[in-house]
């Protein structure tokens, strides 16, 4: 076609202009304002988290732990600091590909995770600040960044959900390596593309190298495993007679009483805690770090709340995990984090996903 | 302008371009040509072909039957074979497995896998097959047809030969929205367990923090779209097709006899299968649990969160469209036929792809709109750019350049035509292209949880957070409200594309003016750019109609 | 005043599409109220033309003048809406989204727009007063191409431009259209050019007839020039039907013989190689009767049409010509005696065009 010049060439500019103010006529507004530009918190005084210059009354929290959880938490923080939280919620593992993609320019002060993997990942690419000496202190030493600069919040112990109408106790195992047996053929449950299990193969590869793990994964993967999206389905499943076991978190027992609004006593579903420093007994934890140059100390004091007394008790009773703190309530239903026989790993050693994700998916699982 | 607009829709292959080189060739080769690469794409060939096979036939086979035959309730038809477009395939895919479960059971007869993705999509990617044919069939000419009866052919040969030939560029259209919707989808293989290429970009970079790895895979999935565009692109090439200016009289509905109760049947079949299961699940966790929450106020600003970012979106999509789509629908050339293909391209990338990309673009280019509601916006552009485009070539068609042309002789200055003329006559297709941008940015999640402003949920993210600790009962409101408000810009697009109506006088006076018009001698020509019209062009009630170059000097 | 203004003044304009040229030094004049008419066959270039005018195309060299003021040059273009020259396109080209009155208040300024007496007023002029509330689409074609001309006409434009607005309508709806048409632009006080391929058109209505050939003018005279004195062997055949004798030399008074015998010569000078036979000059006679010079053909073929005939005849040399008749006076096979009345008009060779 011959180039006409139409008008169009120049009326362009002008619909944009023209659909431009259409949209912002129409609109609620949007929120610029509201939203924290990111260096709104930029001053200039660098306070070191030792001696916190004043606050601004404001940080921004990503939190890859669900809001459900979290935000009764943070209101609580409010209201007795008057620092207002901006909360983003997400996954875990978004969080941190979001936090390593936005690098130094993260809005974010404060990163809260689901587990130490994705803490470790932010931590190796140097995104995390160093926390001060007694807030590492508080946590016990297997549970915190060996660089101190994130620390667990809360434990999580690995444990093996049952249905006692098809699974009798003299039957439960003693160690996961049992549940490859042809004895449990097709009766176990497992979320492999969820981050406790990647978690627990990678403490398997830490205590019992590579090759143990990989075969392990290779004589799960030949029994006929019962495999699920998420720790809650395999729960859900096991209570309702679906499946006769699984291996997953030990507060996924209380979330489904809680969704079914009944008590943890009245589920079929059971819990198994393996003994014996077990792989099967590992205890992970979620945890939080400071994100970047802090411009104040509002982010440290939501991180020594949380690791206060009131902060742990809150986690004890709403998710049933155990707290990390001395001299705490143990979550109810099962043993005490001292009773626990769990594996000595240093969590700062299970930042290998990479090769776990590999090996999983070697083994057909993923 | 078209170009600055064709440049949003590259951030991402751009993206992937830096990132992918920043970790060499070698290392690309490495993670993209395995053999479990080699396999996920193939089972994601596998399910896009399939998909896209049996949307076309449930598509083609539901619009011809309530545009053209006397199938009974052939309106209201219409429009509910249209809705599953509202129910994003998250939801879908979640319901089914949880209807499933209650004929399931025996373990280990989980429904899901290849078969279950296969019937699961299909049922909630048709749509984009059956509205922009459904359009197309609603304005063939009889004349065409009456011509190939009399020359002897049967009633199904003429179907096949002559009235889906004129269609064409509807159909081929709509498989391609449908195949690359498919290749980019996520929630439903994920949660069906089907082991997609996608899958595998989003479990590389969710669970294993290996964002290099993700996006070295996603650049395969990049080649594979390009393929797809290219094939589309052969095909139109062997398929331009000629058609009178003139609509004529709309073609006769043929009596199906008895055979109307059971095509009756099969539609009631696929509208009841596709929209009643979600509706029993959603009931299902209402009822099941107890986990309702306080929530009336936390809905509503979800609610309010999910529009406001959906019309947002709408909006910028639409104002970059308008400059590529004018410049396709009236420039031809080398340049022209990249744009329209570039626009695409981002289209076939999964959610996380794209949001990681205008990630990095928010905090390295444009520092004060990260994390506002204006990058949300872009993303939803860079994503549902194909849509606006679409819209806006078919609208284009309802306003030619002669009408311009006139307004300018009579003195009107550019903008003022742009004003009087232009706006006036497309905005109706450009509105039809904005409910469906609007319709696929309410439905988005991935790119909305990461680039949302800090604090601000919508009811995409809201459903997600919930089922993600298995609080179905919390969820099921959210889902409900979802599925409601996009079934609202379904039923705006449905209405404009003229399937309901018969002839919408008010909505398309140029084409019923049309009628009376004197014809220009030179046939029109329906050429490239009505291929993609037909994605959408068709669904927004127009067809692009060019003339040939050589009557604009005699 | 004593010369009327000009109101149109093109020179040397020529445009080009890439390396095919398209128009070639045209040049053309049209006075304040004048009625000119672009004629040529499909492909000659008129529509670039009227689209220069219009400023809808920039030209690539010469100069084109409206009134007194130059609005193309090469380097310089007035845009098409400061041009105060409004477009009746071919298909009309209605804005379809406005009632008659607002298309035909479109050009008016805003506050003339509502319920302006200038808008009834060209209503009127094209025979549609009241019909202002109807839709385009409510219209019958031939009432489309005269709502387009009250539009143009509406903002009193400095020049109209007509692109084959009849176009697309049957015969009958074509003649009255064409003269209704011609009376408006006439009362109104436009000037007009019209563009077309049709001769008929271009006759009965143009002041004035502009020739276009391969983007050229070929001729510019008024109607009757054109058809008695064309300007060569191709306006003879595209204007009007002709049947073209080559000759060789004249007597001294300006009789030459041919094959229809001997014929008188004029014309418009040096050149001419060829007769234009116009088919109402050809007489014939049943043979046997008369006794012209003139000799006996074969009838080969007979059009009737109603009000004439167009009788094709076979000279004894093999040549064929037409002649016109009101009545049929032969039948196919019959021998007639021909003769040729009147002078003949003789041009120069430039080929055919039909």
């Amino acid at each position: 076609m011959n180039h006409r010049r139409t008008p169009v060439a120049l009326t362009l500019p002008i619909a944009v202009v023209l659909g431009l103010t259409a949209c912002s006529g129409g609109q609620p507004s949007t929120d610029t304002a509201t939203a924290p530009a990111p260096d709104a918190t930029g001053a200039t005084a660098e306070g070191t988290a030792g001696a916190p210059a004043e606050g601004d009354g404001q940080l921004t929290l990503y939190s890859g732990r669900n809001e459900e959880l979290v935000q009764p938490i943070l209101d609580r923080f409010t209201e007795e600091t008057g620092i207002e939280v901006d909360v983003r919620y997400g996954d875990t593992a978004g969080m941190a590909a979001q936090l390593l993609e936005e690098g130094d320019r993260s809005p974010a002060e404060v990163f809260l995770a689901q587990d130490a993997g994705a803490l470790g990942a932010v931590s190796q690419a140097g995104l995390l600040e160093a926390l001060p000496q007694e807030t590492v202190d508080a946590v016990p030493e297997s549970y915190r960044s060996t660089d101190g600069d994130w620390v667990g919040l809360t434990g999580r112990s690995r444990v093996l959900v049952y249905n006692p109408d098809q699974v009798s106790e003299d039957e439960l195992p003693q160690s996961v390596d049992e549940l490859v047996s042809e004895e449990w053929r097709g009766r176990v449950g497992v979320a492999p593309t969820n981050a406790s299990f990647q978690s627990f193969i990678t403490a398997m590869r830490v205590m019992e190298g590579d090759e143990a793990a990989r075969a392990w994964l290779a004589d799960l993967a030949a029994n006929d495993p019962q495999i699920r999206e998420k720790n809650g389905h395999i729960v859900a499943d096991v209570d309702s007679g679906d499946i006769d076991a699984g291996l997953v978190n030990h507060y996924y027992v209380h979330e489904l009483a809680q969704e079914k609004g009944v008590d943890p006593e009245d589920l079929s579903v059971r819990m198994h805690f393996f003994g014996a420093q077990d792989t099967g007994a590992l205890v992970n934890v979620s945890g939080a770090g400071l994100v970047g140059d802090q411009p104040d100390g509002d982010a440290q004091a939501l991180i020594d709340y949380l690791l206060s007394e009131e902060g742990q008790a809150y986690f004890v009773e709403e998710t049933n995990e155990y707290a990390m703190i001395e001299g705490a309530e143990a979550p109810q239903g099962v043993p005490s984090l001292d009773e626990l026989e769990a594996p000595k790993v240093d969590l700062n050693d299970l930042d290998d996903l990479e090769q776990t994700i590999e090996m999983i998916t070697q083994a057909g699982l993923l | 302008m078209a170009l600055v607009a064709t440049a949003v829709a590259l951030i991402p292959l751009g993206y992937l371009l830096l990132r992918t080189g920043q970790q060499g060739l070698p290392a690309w080769l490495d993670t993209v040509f395995t053999w479990r690469s080699g396999r996920l794409a193939a089972t994601s060939v596998a399910l896009a072909a399939v998909v896209t096979a049996a949307s076309l036939v449930i598509g083609v086979a539901g619009a011809w039957l309530v545009t053209r035959t006397a199938v009974p309730h052939r309106r209201l038809l219409a429009v509910l074979l249209a809705l599953p477009l509202a129910v994003p395939s998250y939801v879908a895919a979640f319901t089914w497995v949880s209807v499933a479960d209650l004929w399931n059971g025996a373990p280990g007869g989980r429904f899901e896998g290849f078969t279950a993705a296969c019937v699961v999509l299909t049922l909630y990617t048709y749509p984009y097959v059956f509205l922009p044919v459904a359009s197309a069939l609603s304005r063939v000419d009889a004349g065409q047809e009456e011509a190939a009866r009399s020359l002897g052919r049967g009633p199904f040969s003429t179907l096949m030969t002559v009235t889906l030939a004129q269609v064409r560029p509807a159909i081929v259209g709509g498989g391609l929205l449908a195949s690359l919707y498919v290749l980019s989808d996520f929630g439903a293989v994920s949660i069906l367990r089907l082991d997609t290429y996608t899958r595998a970009i989003y479990t590389a970079h969710t669970v294993g923090f290996n964002r290099d790895q993700a996006l070295s895979l996603a650049t395969l999935l990049v080649l594979l779209t390009g393929l797809i565009l290219w094939g589309e692109g052969a095909t139109r090439r062997a398929g331009t097709r000629y058609a009178s200016t003139r609509p004529g009289r709309p073609a006769a509905v043929a009596d199906l006899g008895a055979w109307r109760w059971p095509a009756a049947t099969g539609l009631w079949a696929v509208v009841l299968v596709a929209l009643g299961v979600p509706a029993v699940s959603l009931v299902r966790w209402t009822v099941a649990g107890t986990s309702l929450a306080d929530a009336w106020g936390r809905i509503g600003e979800a609610a309010a969160g999910s529009l406001t970012l959906s019309l947002l979106g709408a909006c910028v999509t639409m104002v970059l469209a308008l400059p590529i789509g004018i410049l396709v629908a009236r420039h031809h050339g080398r340049l022209t036929r990249f744009v329209e293909r570039a626009v695409y391209l981002a289209h076939g990338l999964p959610g996380i792809v794209v949001a990681l990309a205008l990630v990095f673009f928010g905090v390295t280019v444009v520092l004060p709109l990260y994390q506002t509601s204006w990058l949300v916006a872009l993303a939803y552009a860079t994503l549902f750019l194909p849509l606006g485009v679409a819209a806006v070539l078919g609208a284009a068609a309802q306003a030619p350049p002669s009408l311009e042309e006139v307004g300018q002789s009579l003195g009107a200055t550019p903008a003022e035509v742009f004003r009087r003329v232009t706006v006036s006559l497309t905005l109706p297709g450009i509105g039809a292209g904005a409910a469906l941008v609007f319709l696929a940015a309410m439905k988005e999640l991935p790119a909305t949880l990461l680039l949302r402003p800090t604090g601000m949920e919508t009811l995409a993210t809201r459903l997600w957070s919930a089922t993600g600790v298995g609080r179905y009962a919390e969820a099921a409101p959210y889902a409900l409200l979802l599925v409601l408000l996009a079934a609202v810009p379904t039923w705006v697009i449905v209405q404009r594309s003229g399937i309901v109506r018969p002839a919408p006088s008010g909505a398309t006076p140029a084409e019923d003016g049309m009628l009376l018009a004197p014809a220009p001698a030179a046939p029109l020509m329906v050429d490239s750019v009505s291929g993609e019209v037909g994605n959408l062009g068709a669904v927004t009630g127009t067809t692009t109609l060019r003339r040939p170059a050589e009557d604009v000097q005699s | 005043m004593s010369r009327p203004r000009l109101a149109v003044d093109l020179a040397g304009v020529a445009k080009s599409y890439g390396s095919r040229p398209v128009l070639q030094d045209v040049g053309l004049q049209l006075e304040q109220g004048g009625f000119l008419a672009v004629l040529g066959p499909s492909g000659c270039g008129k529509t670039t033309l009227l689209r220069c005018i219009a400023g809808f195309e920039r030209i690539d060299g010469g100069r084109i003048a409206l009134g007194n003021r130059a609005v193309a040059l090469p380097g310089t273009h007035v845009p098409a809406h400061r041009r105060h020259v409004a477009v009746v396109p071919q298909d009309g080209a209605l804005f379809p989204h406005l009632s008659v009155a607002g298309n035909v208040g479109f050009g008016l300024a805003r506050t003339q727009r509502r319920g302006d007496a200038r808008i009834e007023e060209c209503l009127a002029l094209v025979d549609l007063a009241g019909l202002g509330d109807r839709m385009p689409h409510e219209l019958s074609g031939g009432q489309q191409q005269r709502v387009a001309l009250a539009r143009a006409l509406a903002p009193r434009p400095r020049l109209v431009l007509l692109d084959e607005p009849f176009g697309a309508l049957d015969a009958s709806l074509r003649v009255e259209l064409r003269r209704d048409i011609r009376a408006a632009l006439h009362e109104d006080g436009a000037t007009a050019i019209l563009v077309t391929h049709d001769q008929d058109e271009a006759l009965s209505m143009a002041d004035r007839v502009v020739v276009l050939r391969e983007g050229r003018v070929r001729q510019d005279a008024v109607p009757s020039t054109v058809y008695a004195q064309p300007a060569d062997s191709w306006v003879a055949s595209f204007v009007g039907d002709a049947d073209l004798l080559p000759f060789t030399g004249a007597d001294p008074a300006g009789r030459v013989r041919t094959a229809v015998g001997p014929v008188e010569v004029r014309s418009g000078g040096p050149g001419a190689t060829h007769l234009v036979l116009r088919p109402e000059q050809v007489r014939i006679d049943p043979a046997g009767t008369g006794t012209g010079e003139g000799p006996v053909a074969t009838v080969r073929d007979v059009e009737f049409y109603g009000h004439d005939t167009l009788t094709a005849l076979a000279l004894p040399d093999g040549t064929v010509i037409r002649s016109r008749s009101l009545a049929a006076p032969a039948s196919v096979g019959d021998r007639v005696r021909v003769r040729v009345v009147g002078p003949v008009w003789a041009v120069p060779d430039g080929g055919h065009a039909r």
